[in-house]
This record gives C-alpha cells, structure tokens and sequence, in this order.
C-alpha cells in the first residue's frame, strides 16, 4: 500500500471520508487529485485518460485501506457510529419528503406518478446493508 | 461514572498523552473519562486500571 494510516484521520466537521493530519497525508492527497488538474488544464487522448483511471482505481483502493485501518478508539467508534445514523435518518427523511412531494405534484398535475428507480434502489441497498450488518453482529458480537 | 484517573495520574506522574497511548485511546478520550462524561467499555476500564496500577476497576472508576 501506498498511504499510511497515521497521514489520516476522521474526518467530522466537513463530510465523510479522511482528511489529511500530517504533511505527508496532505502530499498524498495532492498527489492523488493531481490528475484532475491536468485533466482540466490539458487535452487527454484515450491514452491518458486510461492511465488517469488506473490512476484513480489504485488510489482508491488505497484510500479504502486507509479508511478501514485508521486509528480510532472505542469513543471515536462510538461517536462515528452514532454521527453516521443521524446524517442517514435525515437523508432519509429529505428522501422520503422529496419523493411524497414529487408525487403529490405528479397526481395534482394529473400526470403519471413517477419515483425515480435510483432512490428506490439506493433505499433496498441500504436495508439490504443494514439487514446484512445486524445479522453478522447478532452472530460474531 | 465518576473516576479517580486524573488523582491516579498525578500520583504517579504520569500526563494524559501517555497514559492515553498506554490505554490505546486519545488523550481526547482520557479527557472525557477524567471530567466524567464517558462510560468506558470493560476492556479500556480494565486497561487503565493496569497502566494505573490498580488492582481493582472499582479503585478508578466509581458508579454514582
């Protein structure tokens, strides 16, 4: 791997994933997105822009090490846990009051109630995540 | 919970950044156990109360 997990760390006040800690997390990060800004400064054949994907899949995967093993204690958990379920309960909420209220205007137009497949899917994905977590806690913990 | 860390650490010398990195936690962490505000799992109570010397949880950590 790449990236060290001590460059890192949790990132709470500003969105979800990492944020640099050290110099050498902030290094890394520069060097990670480096691709986008010649992508927007240059013209990129097909070429290039394979190599920028490889790029990005390898960085990513690192990143996701990373994420998995950097250093939180049982308070940090806690904490993260509890975060991460109120930003989805309120997600959801947005989610289920955007779409009643897209359908409400949808049958008050007299046009065909329609949801968008994608919320329904993200919805059934994140059951399906919590189903399969609950299920291997109940059994190892 | 209320706990005789900070009491403990004085006694014998010890600062909050070592006695975290003993403990395996934040000082961050160590700083909420101290003014009370976080019930530590068994395991951390159990840890501290090594690095603390005590033979007993009961001796650190007090339920009120």
């Amino acid at each position: 791997m790449i990236g060290k997990k001590e460059w890192f760390k949790r990132r709470k006040y500003a969105g979800w994933g990492l944020m640099p800690a050290t110099w050498q997390g902030w290094v890394y990060t520069l060097i990670m997105i480096s691709p986008l800004v010649v992508m927007s400064l240059t013209q990129v054949n097909e070429i290039i822009l394979g190599a920028i994907v490889v790029w990005f899949v390898i960085f990513s995967v690192d990143m996701a090490d990373i994420m998995i093993h950097v250093p939180k204690d049982e308070r940090d958990s806690l904490h993260e846990a509890i975060a991460e379920r109120n930003a989805l309960w309120v997600i959801l909420a947005v989610l289920a009051t955007g779409v009643a209220f897209e359908l409400a205007q949808n049958v008050a137009q007299g046009k065909e109630a329609f949801v968008d497949p994608v919320i329904i899917i993200a919805i059934i994905a994140g059951l399906i995540a919590k189903a399969a977590t609950n299920y291997w806690l109940d059994k190892n913990n | 919970m209320k706990t005789n860390i900070s009491e403990l650490r004085k006694k014998f010398g010890i600062t909050q950044e070592e006695l975290a990195e003993k403990a395996g936690v934040t000082r961050q962490t160590i700083i909420s156990l101290e003014a009370g505000r976080y019930n530590p799992s068994l395991l951390l109570a159990h840890k501290i109360s090594m690095v603390l010397k005590q033979k007993h949880i009961e001796d650190v950590f007090v339920i009120k």
